[in-house]
């Protein structure tokens, strides 16, 4: 439960493509990305070889060997020869603002407001039904995922959508819990962006403790528009920072 | 077996004048029995594990413990008509290592692997002491069923887990857990037709008062539940309860 998407992805290549099942070869480099992303793999962490990765995953030795191999060009992982050779995770392997900058400049105004009507969507659904179905220790473990207000925007990024994924527990449906898993993998690594602004984080945990409030006491209509609200704040920071790749060289933007 | 007149087993035969089971309390007992039945296997698993792993001489492997496990889940996931749909050991910290847990847990009929690259991080048990199925045996000793609740680590499905405390020692600490999903669905579709012989409002509800299947239509799996008085409550194995009728919280 405490678990943050399964198959989380840094590519947005597959973003608004027709779906189509991802590759074996995918669905390992998702695993080992979000096992990354969660901390449970570290930099400098050796890595199993071909032969363990292909047990430990029941995929054949040919789909770990691609895996890693994709691994490798995207940086994920480094390989080293010799005799303390090895796969090992990567340095500078977390998400980064660069990264995550051209992510977002990828896509354009049209793609950010769709795919955040759907994941509102999505969450309100839950969050009308957690409301309904809450019981105190569902509440107690909710507050549990309100992120402190300094902590680091990497932090922000995995407490705001694990606790998005702790309301889908608490609507107890299994369907809505998964297509906001695909949601949040969609979503890519740009919702870190916001999390580095402080406005933004402290805008964001008075929504956070509104959406358990409502939660707690069983208003399932409150619930909803604070969900909501809480997807358009990262919405409409995102906007606006894409905003500013189309000023002219020497606008000064308003402040 | 829907006789409403059939007599309730041996005490027939005694001289006093004998209690007859109605459908409904006959439905309870098959509905306890088939809980029952779950819980004293996952025990007796738990006992066989823990009697296995004080045998290892040396040092406890993943590779060992593997081989200890995974007949007993390829029995239960491949059972006809049976009710896991996943099963595992997962160890404790210092069964294997300090701060490193070990999983040993497969799913569905062709045995998929679940969690498994957590066992290549040094850190791993931090994965599983927060989570009510692996924290509460440990902590108690005693045997445990989280849900239902929507598992996020293996399934992604509705399910409810049994799990059970496994020591190596009988004063030891918990080695780790041995545990069972059971999707709700599944349970549904055998407990429905003894549930709705207790009663067209007839609730199968764990210790929360949580719906886990219900023959009310206006009572969902996952709603909270209450008895409406006058309601006959069935104890169904450790922790469940049938309500002849209930209503929705």
């Amino acid at each position: 439960m405490l678990l943050s998407p399964e198959g989380a992805s840094r590519s947005l290549a597959a973003v608004f493509t027709p779906i189509k099942s991802r590759g074996l070869v995918d669905e390992v480099c998702g695993r080992i990305e979000q096992a990354v992303e969660t901390g449970l793999l570290t930099s400098g962490q050796r890595l199993p070889n071909e032969t363990e990765l292909a047990a430990a995953l029941g995929v054949s030795a040919v789909t770990a060997r691609e895996a890693l191999s994709q691994l490798r060009a995207s940086g994920i992982i480094r390989t080293a020869r010799g005799r303390s050779g090895g796969s090992f995770i990567a340095d500078d392997v977390l998400p980064s603002r660069e990264r995550a900058l051209a992510q977002l400049h990828e896509l354009s105004r049209l793609q950010i407001r769709d795919l955040a009507l759907h994941y509102q969507a999505i969450a309100a659904a839950c969050a009308g039904v957690a409301a309904r179905r809450s019981d105190a220790a569902d509440v107690a473990t909710l507050r549990s995922f309100i992120p402190a207000a300094d902590d680091d925007p990497p932090s922000w990024r995995l407490a705001l959508s694990e606790f998005l994924l702790e309301v889908a527990a608490i609507a107890r449906s299994a369907r809505l819990a998964r297509e906001l898993i695909r949601l949040q993998a969609d979503l890519g690594t740009f919702t870190l962006l916001p999390c580095a602004d402080s406005g933004y984080r402290a805008r964001t945990r008075v929504i956070l403790e509104d959406v358990a409030a409502a939660i707690e006491c069983h208003r399932p209509g409150a619930a909803e528009t604070e969900v909501k609200a809480l997807i358009s704040a990262t919405t409409d920071w995102l906007l606006a920072e894409q905003a500013k790749r189309y000023w002219p060289d020497d606008f000064d933007p308003p402040h | 077996m829907s006789e409403a007149t059939s007599a309730a087993g041996p005490s027939a035969a005694s001289a006093e004048p004998a209690p007859v089971a109605t459908a409904a309390e006959q439905a309870a007992v098959e509905l306890d029995a088939t809980i029952a039945g779950i819980e004293q296997r996952l025990a007796a698993w738990a006992a066989e594990t823990g009697a296995a792993l004080a045998a290892m001489s040396g040092k406890v492997t993943g590779t060992a413990v593997d081989k200890l496990i995974r007949p007993v889940v390829e029995e239960l996931v491949q059972l006809p008509g049976g009710y896991a749909a996943g099963a595992g050991f997962i160890a404790n910290a210092g069964l294997l290592g300090p701060e490193r847990s070990y999983i040993a847990w497969w799913q569905g009929p062709d045995l998929e692997p679940v969690d498994a690259l957590a066992n290549f991080s040094p850190n791993s048990i931090s994965r599983y002491v927060k989570a009510e199925w692996f924290r509460i045996p440990v902590e108690t000793g005693r045997a445990h069923v989280t849900g239902p609740y929507v598992d996020f680590l293996c399934t992604d499905e509705y399910v409810l887990t049994f799990t059970h405390p496994v020591f190596a020692r009988p004063d030891g600490p918990v080695a780790g857990i041995v545990g069972v999903d059971v999707t709700v669905q599944r349970l549904e579709r055998w407990a429905m037709p003894a549930l709705r012989r207790v009663g067209p409002r007839a609730v199968l509800a764990n210790a929360d008062g949580r719906a886990v299947v219900s023959a009310a239509s206006d009572i969902d799996a996952g709603d909270l539940a209450a008895p409406d008085e006058p309601c006959r409550h069935y104890p169904v194995g450790r922790t469940f309860t049938v309500w002849s009728d209930a209503v929705a919280r």
